[in-house]
C-alpha cells in the first residue's frame, strides 16, 4: 500500500512557504514577522528532507541555495541598519520616520522594517536549511561507511 | 571636498583592479597596479599644490564620532613615500615574485594574491597618514598590521616564516592594543577623538602621563624600537618585496609617523619625551652593533632599519623639524639596499654576506646603483642622506656635547655597516653570476637617482619638509628649515667628518673586532626580550593546555565551566545592586489558573528529564517544557512569542533528533550513564546556576514597570509605523541588538557548515 505521507507533504510545501511570506508581511500590523517566517519556511523544507530525501529536495533552488541566502539576508538587515548612516541618521533608522505618513493596507505596511524582516526570514531559513542538509548529508555519508 | 579624497580613492581601488587584471592575466596585476597607484600619486602631488585642507564626514553624531581627513605636509609626505615606493616594489615583485613562487612550489596564480596583498598594503598606508581622528588612526593601524601579517607569512608552507608572521602580529598587534588604550584615555579626557580639537584642549589642559605612553607603546612596537625590535629581524623571513617595502617606507615609518601625528600632545610632556629619547638612542646603539656582525644581508638592513628608526626618534623626541625629512631620506636609501639583495639572492641563490662576493664584475649596473643606496644610508654628501644626518646633528648640536658625541659614534657605525655589506655584495674577490633581470634592476635605479636627485638639488626637499614639519608641530607655525652644503667648519660639517672617519676606520679594522663583538652580542640575546618572549609563549603554552585537559576531560565539567561562573557573576551582581523591594511574591488569582497549570506542567517536564532513560525521550522531554512555555505565553496574550516558540521548538527537536543520529552510539550510553550518577561537585555547580538564574529573574519580574515596558512601547510602536510591538522592539527598539544577533546566528551557520564538512572527511 502507497502511504498518503509523501504526496501530501510534498502538496504541503508551497501552502507553508506562502504563509511563511504572509507571516513577513504582515508582521509590522499582526502576528507574525520575519524569525518565524524563516522558522515556518524551514519547517516545510525539513519536512520535504524527512519525507523524500536529500536528492529529492535539493532539486529546489531555494534549497541548494539556503546558505548565501543567508548572507544576502545578513547584507539586507545590515544594510537596512547602516545605509541611513550614509545619508546622516543615526544607525538602524527605519523609514518612513516616526510622525511621517505611513502607506499601506490592513496588516500590510511600506516600511523599511520589512526589508529587516525579509533580512530576518532568509537568516534564519538559510540557517536552519544549512543544517538540516549537513546533518542529512552526514548522515548519508555514515550509512555508506557503516558497517 | 570630493578633492581631498581623490588619492585616497585611487589608492583604495589599486588592489581591487590589480585583481581583476590578475584575473584576465596574472602578469597585468603589477602593471595595473603600479599604474593605480601612480596615478594616485599624480593626484597626491596635484592636491598638494592646493594648500591645506580637512574632510569631516559625519558618521555617527550622537555619539560624536565622525570620518575626519586631513591633507597637510605631513601626509603628504608620507603618502608619496608610500605611494612611490610601493608602485616600484610592486614593479619589482613583477619580475622577483614568478621565481620566488617557482622556488617554493606554488602555482604562478599566486603572484596575483600577492600583489593584492602589497597594494591593500599602500591603501592600508595611505589611510593612516591621511586619516585625523584617534579612532581612525588605531583602526588604520590594525588594518596594516592585518596585511602585514599576511605578507610577511606569505610563504605559508615555511614554518620559520609562518613563526614569523606570528610574532610580528602578537607584538604589532599587541602594542596596538595598548596605543587603542591610550587613545580610549584621550578621548574620554577631551570629549572628542577628532585630533584637532584634542590638540586645542590639549593647550590648556595636558593629556595624562599614562594615555601619552600608551600610544609611544603603539607606536614603538609599530617601529621596531627597543624593546619591541626582535620583530623586525624575524620578520625577514618574508619574500623581499615584502621587507624592502614594509621595513623601509611603510609599516616601520607607522609607528615614527604617529609619534610627529601626536606630536602636539607629547610636546608638553617632557618626561614622556626623555624616555623616548632614550629608547631612540638604545635602538641606535642595538641595531648598529647588530649590523655589523649580523651575516644575512637582510638581517644585515633589518638591524639597520632598526637603527635608523632609533635616529628618527631622536628626532621627534627632541621636537626637531627634520624628523619626516630624516624618515622621507632614510626611505628611498633602504628601499633600494634591500631591493638589491632581494636580485641578489635571486641570481645567486645566496642569502649571506659570507657566501657572496666580488659581484661588481657581473652586476655592474646594480652595484653602481646600490652603491648610491648606500651612500645616502651612510649619509654621504650629493645624496639626500647627507641632509638626513645634517638635521640630526643640527638637532643634537643644540642639546650639548655628550649628545653630540653619541650621534658622532651613532653615525660612524652607520656608515661602518653600509660599507661592510656593500663591500661584501660587490667588492672582493670576483664571482661571476649571470646577469640580473631588467625589471629587477630598474627599480634600484630609479630609487638611486631620486637620492641622487635628492642630493644635489636639495632646495626641492625644503618645501616639503618643512609643510611636513608645520603640520606636526603644535602651533602650526612656519618651519625655519634650511638644507644646503656650507662649505666651513660649523659642527653639523665637523661631527659628519668625524663620524666618516669612525666609520672608515671601523670598517678597515673590521677583523679585528668582529669575533668579539659577535660573542658579547650572542652572549645578551640570551637574556634580551626575544628570550623573553619565547619564555612567555612556553608558559601561555603550557597553561592553555593544562587548562584545556582541566575543561575538556570531561563534558559535565566543560558545561560547569561555563554555568559557575556566569551564575557566580549574576549573583555577585545581584548582591552589589542596589535595590528596594528586591524580591516580591506576586498574588496568584483564579484567573490565572491556565498559566500555572502550563507553568506546572513545564516545571514537570523539566524535572522529568533528570530520570529520562535515553537520549531521545531527552528531547522529546525538553521540547516538551519549551511546548508547555509556547501555551504560557499565549495564555499570557503573546501570540506573537507563542508561534515564534512552537515554530523554534519544534524545528530544534527535530534537528536535536537528527543530531542525535549523528553521534557515535558507545558515546551516548556513556553520557548517559556518567548523567545518571551526579558527583557532588555536578550537584554544587548545577545549584550555583539554578540558583543563580532564577533569583535574577525573579529579581527582574519584581522590578517590571507596567507602565514604562507596557503602554509606553505600545504607543512608541504605534508611532513607530509598526502596530504589532514585537516587531517594533525587534526591529525599531533594539533593531542595532537584532543586527548583531543576526550575525552571530551567521557565524553559528558557518562554525556548523565548517565542523560537519570536516566530519565528512574524516
Amino acid at each position: 500500500m502507497r502511504s498518503f505521507v509523501p504526496p501530501l507533504s510534498r502538496m504541503l510545501l508551497w501552502p507553508s512557504l506562502i504563509i511563511a511570506l504572509s507571516f513577513w508581511l504582515k508582521g509590522g500590523g499582526e502576528v507574525g514577522g520575519g524569525f518565524p517566517a524563516g522558522a515556518l519556511a524551514g519547517l516545510a523544507v525539513l519536512l520535504q528532507y524527512v519525507v523524500t530525501g536529500r536528492e529529492q529536495t535539493r532539486r529546489y533552488v531555494v534549497v541548494r541555495y539556503a546558505a548565501p541566502l543567508a548572507g544576502v539576508g545578513l547584507l539586507l538587515v545590515v544594510g537596512t541598519a547602516f545605509l541611513p548612516v550614509l545619508a546622516g541618521y543615526t544607525p538602524v533608522s527605519l523609514f518612513p520616520r516616526p510622525g511621517q505618513p505611513g502607506m499601506g493596507a490592513g496588516a500590510f505596511h511600506l516600511h523599511t522594517a520589512l526589508i529587516f524582516e525579509g533580512g530576518l526570514m532568509l537568516i534564519v531559513f538559510g540557517l536552519v536549511v544549512t543544517v538540516i542538509d549537513r546533518f542529512a548529508l552526514s548522515t548519508a555519508n555514515q550509512g555508506d561507511e557503516g558497517p | 571636498m570630493p578633492v581631498l579624497v581623490l588619492p585616497i580613492l585611487l589608492s583604495l581601488a589599486c588592489a581591487p583592479l590589480a585583481y581583476f587584471a590578475g584575473r584576465w592575466r596574472p602578469g597585468a596585476a603589477a602593471w595595473v597596479g603600479a599604474a593605480c597607484a601612480v596615478a594616485a600619486l599624480a593626484a597626491l602631488c596635484w592636491e598638494l599644490t592646493l594648500g591645506p585642507a580637512r574632510l569631516v564626514l559625519p558618521w555617527a553624531p550622537t555619539w560624536g564620532l565622525s570620518l575626519e581627513f586631513t591633507r597637510d605636509g605631513l601626509s603628504g609626505l608620507y603618502a608619496a613615500m608610500a605611494l612611490s615606493v610601493g608602485a616600484l616594489v610592486v614593479l619589482y615583485s613583477r619580475a622577483y615574485m614568478p621565481h620566488h613562487l617557482a622556488e617554493e612550489g606554488r602555482p604562478a596564480r599566486d603572484e596575483v594574491r600577492f600583489q593584492v596583498l602589497m597594494l591593500s598594503f599602500m591603501a592600508a598606508m595611505v589611510l593612516l597618514v591621511t586619516v585625523d581622528d584617534l579612532l581612525l588612526l588605531f583602526i588604520a593601524l590594525d588594518l596594516t598590521t592585518i596585511v602585514s601579517y599576511l605578507l610577511i607569512g606569505f610563504d605559508r608552507d615555511d614554518p620559520e616564516s609562518r613563526a614569523a608572521a606570528l610574532l610580528s602580529l602578537v607584538l604589532t598587534g599587541a602594542t596596538s592594543v595598548v596605543f587603542f588604550a591610550g587613545a580610549m584615555a584621550l578621548g574620554l579626557q577631551y570629549g572628542t577623538f577628532s585630533l584637532p580639537l584634542v590638540f586645542e584642549r590639549a593647550a590648556t589642559q595636558p593629556a595624562s602621563t599614562g594615555a601619552l605612553v600608551c600610544l609611544a607603546v603603539g607606536a614603538l612596537g609599530k617601529s621596531a624600537q627597543v624593546p619591541f625590535h626582535f620583530w623586525l629581524p624575524r620578520a625577514m623571513a618574508a619574500p623581499t618585496p615584502v621587507s624592502s617595502y614594509l621595513h623601509s617606507a611603510a609599516m616601520v615609518a607607522a609607528g615614527v609617523f604617529l609619534l610627529q601625528r601626536l606630536y602636539p600632545l607629547f610636546e608638553p610632556a617632557v618626561a614622556v619625551r626623555d624616555g623616548l629619547l632614550a629608547i631612540g638612542f638604545l635602538s641606535m646603539t642595538v641595531g648598529s652593533l647588530m649590523a655589523l656582525v649580523a651575516d644575512p644581508f637582510k638581517r644585515v638592513l633589518a638591524y639597520s632599519t632598526i637603527a635608523q628608526y632609533g635616529y628618527a626618534l631622536v628626532l621627534v623626541a627632541l621636537g626637531s623639524e627634520g624628523a619626516p625629512l630624516y624618515v622621507a631620506a632614510h626611505a628611498p636609501c633602504k628601499a633600494a639596499l634591500f631591493l638589491t639583495v632581494g636580485a641578489i639572492t635571486q641570481v645567486t641563490g645566496k642569502k649571506k654576506l659570507s657566501e657572496v662576493s666580488g659581484l661588481r664584475h657581473s652586476l655592474p649596473v646594480l652595484a653602481g646603483a646600490s652603491a648610491v643606496g648606500a651612500a645616502g644610508l651612510a649619509a654621504l654628501p650629493l645624496t639626500v642622506g647627507f641632509f638626513k644626518d645634517e638635521v640630526f646633528f643640527h638637532a643634537l648640536v643644540e642639546k650639548g656635547p655628550l649628545f653630540m658625541a653619541a650621534g658622532l659614534v651613532g653615525a660612524g657605525l652607520t656608515l661602518a655597516y653600509t660599507l661592510r655589506l656593500w663591500w661584501g655584495l660587490f667588492g672582493g674577490p670576483r664571482q661571476d653570476v649571470p646577469a640580473a633581470p631588467r625589471l629587477l634592476v630598474a627599480p634600484v635605479v630609479v630609487l638611486a637617482a631620486s637620492v641622487l636627485v635628492g642630493g644635489l638639488l636639495p632646495g626641492l626637499l625644503v618645501a616639503p619638509s618643512r609643510a611636513a614639519a608645520a603640520a606636526s608641530m603644535v602651533h602650526g607655525g612656519a618651519s625655519s628649515l634650511e638644507l644646503a652644503y656650507h662649505l666651513d667648519a660649523r659642527a653639523e660639517n665637523l661631527l659628519a667628518l668625524g663620524a666618516w672617519a669612525l666609520g672608515a676606520a671601523l670598517f678597515a679594522t673590521r677583523l679585528t673586532w668582529t669575533p668579539m663583538l659577535t660573542r658579547v652580542l650572542e652572549g645578551t640575546s640570551k637574556v634580551g626580550p626575544a628570550h623573553g618572549y619565547r619564555v612567555l609563549l612556553h608558559q601561555l603554552d603550557r597553561l592553555s593546555t593544562w587548562l584545556h585537559e582541566k575543561e575538556v576531560r570531561d563534558l559535565r565539567d566543560r558545561v560547569a565551566s561555563v554555568l559557575v561562573p556566569t551564575g557566580l557573576l549574576g549573583m555577585t551582581v545581584l548582591w552589589v545592586t542596589p535595590l528596594r523591594d528586591r524580591f516580591i511574591a506576586g498574588s496568584v488569582g483564579w484567573a490565572d489558573v491556565t498559566l500555572v497549570m502550563a507553568l506546572a506542567f513545564a516545571s514537570a517536564a523539566a524535572l522529568a528529564t533528570l530520570r529520562a532513560r535515553n537520549h531521545l525521550v531527552l528531547v522529546m522531554l525538553i521540547s516538551c517544557v519549551g511546548f508547555s512555555l509556547a501555551m504560557v505565553f499565549a495564555f499570557a496574550a503573546a501570540p506573537d512569542v507563542a508561534l515564534t516558540s512552537v515554530l523554534v521548538e519544534t524545528t530544534f527537536t527535530l534537528l536535536f533528533a537528527g543530531l542525535l543520529a549523528l553521534l557515535p552510539d558507545r558515546r551516548l550510553e556513556r553520557a548517559q550513564k556518567e548523567a545518571q550518577q551526579p558527583r557532588g561537585r555536578d550537584r554544587i555547580s548545577a545549584g550555583i546556576a539554578g540558583a543563580s538564574a532564577f533569583l535574577l529573574s525573579w529579581s527582574a519580574l519584581s522590578h517590571l514597570q507596567a507602565d514604562r515596558v507596557g503602554t509606553q512601547t505600545v504607543k512608541l510602536a504605534e508611532a513607530a509605523h509598526s502596530p504589532n510591538v514585537v516587531a517594533a522592539v525587534l526591529t525599531d527598539f533594539r533593531g542595532l541588538d537584532t543586527v548583531g544577533e543576526m550575525s552571530v546566528v551567521l557565524a553559528a551557520l558557518l562554525g556548523v557548515t565548517s565542523l560537519l564538512k570536516l566530519k565528512g572527511k574524516g
